[in-house]
């Protein structure tokens, strides 16, 4: 779902022209103002199972309840303003996870507490043709996560759940 | 009738039959049923019992979900699976993670900074893993050596390719009558023979997508599944025709080609789509969240959320959606006094009244209007209370934590052999056999990890040529 507010406001002589992307709307039953990500124009929108059932109404000199996810000028080349723009345009919260790192996170334990094994880079089989041993004896072959273990188990970090 | 012809009309004798032998047993059938049945399924201790598949030998010569998947299901049941990937490679799903993130290494010893993503997860469970690149002439004989020792094979390659290659169902039928030979891919024979196949394919092209989704009257659009639904699906159907075609087999010794199209398979989601088509040439539409055939029942969206302080945007965001069901009459009669809209109730007082698209309308809006200041719990112990079906929407984690799915076993840790504490679902997410049940028993092992195991100790090949065909990258 993604409805639009086009901004025709005229601003210095000219005409704003900006779209602003309203997503993610989605069977919303949604009032309020948005502002637009060109000229900062209010407009109130009153919105029912996703139709414009009223609006866009421009309310000049009003502050706006939420700012579109991202707005372009469709008319004017491939200006955009993407998510997250201050003060034009909201953050895209849709991320995996509260903190986005952008890397892979090596993790040696997993979220209950107990060791775990998958963290780059891996000492080399050793085996014939590439095969492994079937089983990964960590006090042996990790030393530092096993005591880090045993510490987590005395205080009773490593959790049944 | 005299006894004698009594008795010949009789197929059994209760006499003989099973029941009580002693006080023990008499006991265990007086059990309450919810104690009997977490005796008989023993969740957590599935490893003393029998495997159903054990003996049955399968090669996966599969890559992505879809084709893996379905050998997965036989390895869960105790089957011995051979998953044979491109040496130093490996099946391509190894290098897709969600969003290039999660990766558990090592992939390969020539590759120690390369991983296994989690995208690999499910698909793969119990199997041993070699490597073996037909494309070289001298990789035939190994094939074949392979089949000989096996009950079956599932491939993904285009249709005809492992003809082509001399291995297909018309070359190793001959040297494996029994042999089960199982072909997955996108169409399958046909004008489209040569088209490949993704979830993503399989979902559009039967016409799934089209009616998954809002209606386009609400902004929607045609929308996939997130999750590769199709290839799961249809990976689980591959494993009831082999099933099938082991029992044919036991009956007649012959073996079997399966030919499979995930297109095809796909269409039969659409439930009443095609006959609905066919009598009254109606193209069937999206309905999203709610239900053509009964109302109310659907997802509607609270004002407010469970967990506005949290950081994780799905739940900050998302933990406002309610799953309702309330469409026998007196049920709605009692939604309808909830929401203080007895005239909704007095509009709508059939079934047939309220399932028509225009009152539905009416009705979601009318309950998401009197939802606009609760949350999502709110909102669903208000239902439950007045005994109406009411059931929040819940993330992975509530998943994780729910008391339901641990009592079951359902997501559970393993302690893998190779990747230490890992959190599945796989085998335990498909059912409870009470005498032969599903089991988990790693997540995957490295590329080629049991080259030495299957070469050397299954098909009996010297060390040395092992190391031959290593290093002439035959495996």
């Amino acid at each position: 779902m993604c409805d639009i507010i086009w901004c025709k406001k005229e601003v210095g002589g000219k005409v704003c022209d900006v779209v602003n992307y309203l997503d993610p709307y989605c069977f919303w039953n949604w009032e309020g103002k948005v502002g637009c990500a060109g000229c900062g124009a209010v407009y109130y929108i009153h919105m029912i199972q996703g139709h414009m059932y009223e609006g866009p109404i421009e309310k000049a000199g009003e502050k706006p309840d939420i700012l579109p996810l991202y707005a372009d000028k469709p008319n004017d080349g491939y200006d955009c303003y993407m998510p997250g723009v201050e003060g034009r345009t909201r953050p895209f919260e849709c991320l995996p996870r509260a903190v986005y790192l952008g890397h892979a996170d090596m993790r040696k334990f997993s979220i209950r507490g107990h060791p775990v094994r998958g963290w780059r880079p891996q000492p080399p089989a050793g085996g014939v043709a590439g095969a492994y041993g079937f089983f990964w004896d960590i006090e042996k072959l990790s030393p530092d996560v096993w005591a880090e273990y045993q510490e987590k188990i005395k205080k009773g970090e490593a959790k049944d759940w | 009738m005299d006894e004698k012809e009594f008795n010949k009309m009789k197929v059994c004798d209760f006499e003989e039959l099973d029941g009580p032998k002693s006080k023990e047993e008499l006991d265990e059938m007086k059990m309450p049923y919810e104690e009997y049945c977490r005796k008989l399924f023993d969740v957590g201790n599935e490893f003393v019992k029998p495997e159903a598949l054990k003996g049955i030998r399968w090669m996966s010569t599969t890559m992505y979900i879809f084709t893996p998947h379905s050998v997965a299901n036989l390895a869960e049941l105790g089957a011995e699976c051979i998953k044979v990937e491109m040496p130093r490679m490996g099946d391509p799903m190894r290098h897709t993670s969600p969003f290039n993130e999660a990766y558990l290494y090592p992939l390969h010893d020539t590759r120690p900074m390369t991983g296994t993503g989690l995208g690999f997860t499910n698909a793969n469970s119990n199997e041993f893993y070699i490597t073996l690149d037909y494309h070289v002439p001298e990789s035939k004989r190994v094939f074949y050596d392979l089949v000989k020792m096996s009950d079956g094979l599932t491939e993904c390659y285009r249709h005809g390719t492992f003809d082509r290659w001399k291995q297909g169902y018309r070359q190793v039928a001959e040297m494996n009558p029994r042999f089960i030979y199982v072909w997955g891919g996108g169409f399958g024979y046909g004008p489209k023979i040569f088209g490949g196949s993704y979830d993503i394919l399989g979902q559009a092209h039967a016409g799934l997508s089209s009616i998954t989704g809002t209606h386009e009257d609400f902004g929607g659009h045609s929308t996939k599944c997130t999750n590769w639904c199709i290839d799961w699906y249809s990976g689980t159907q591959i494993t009831s025709c082999i099933m099938a075609a082991l029992i044919w087999r036991r009956k007649t010794g012959l073996g079997t080609m399966i030919e499979f199209s995930q297109v095809q398979a796909a269409t039969r989601m659409c439930g009443y789509t095609v006959p609905l088509y066919g009598r009254f040439g109606i193209v069937r539409q999206r309905w999203g969240n709610w239900d053509t055939q009964l109302c109310v029942h659907g997802i509607i969206m609270t004002g407010k959320v469970d967990f506005p302080d949290r950081d994780n945007p799905q739940e900050k965001f998302e933990s406002r959606y309610v799953m309702l069901s309330a469409f026998q009459d007196a049920d709605f009669k009692d939604l309808c006094d909830i929401i203080k809209k007895p005239d909704l109730f007095s509009q709508y007082k059939t079934h047939k009244a309220r399932v028509g698209a225009p009152a539905q309308m009416e009705i979601y809006k009318a309950i998401e209007d009197w939802a606009v200041d609760k949350t999502r719990s709110e909102v669903v112990k208000i239902f439950k209370d007045a005994g109406l079906l009411a059931a929040p929407v819940l993330n992975d984690k509530e998943v994780y934590e729910s008391e339901h799915y641990r009592t079951r076993g359902t997501v559970r840790w393993n302690d893998d052999p190779l990747f230490g504490d890992v959190l599945i679902q796989s085998a335990y997410s498909a059912g409870l056999m009470s005498k032969t049940p599903r089991r988990h028993k790693w997540i995957w092992r490295p590329v080629g990890a049991d080259n030495i195991k299957i070469y050397h100790e299954l098909l009996g090949y010297p060390m040395s040529k092992v190391e031959e065909l290593y290093a002439k990258a035959i495996i």
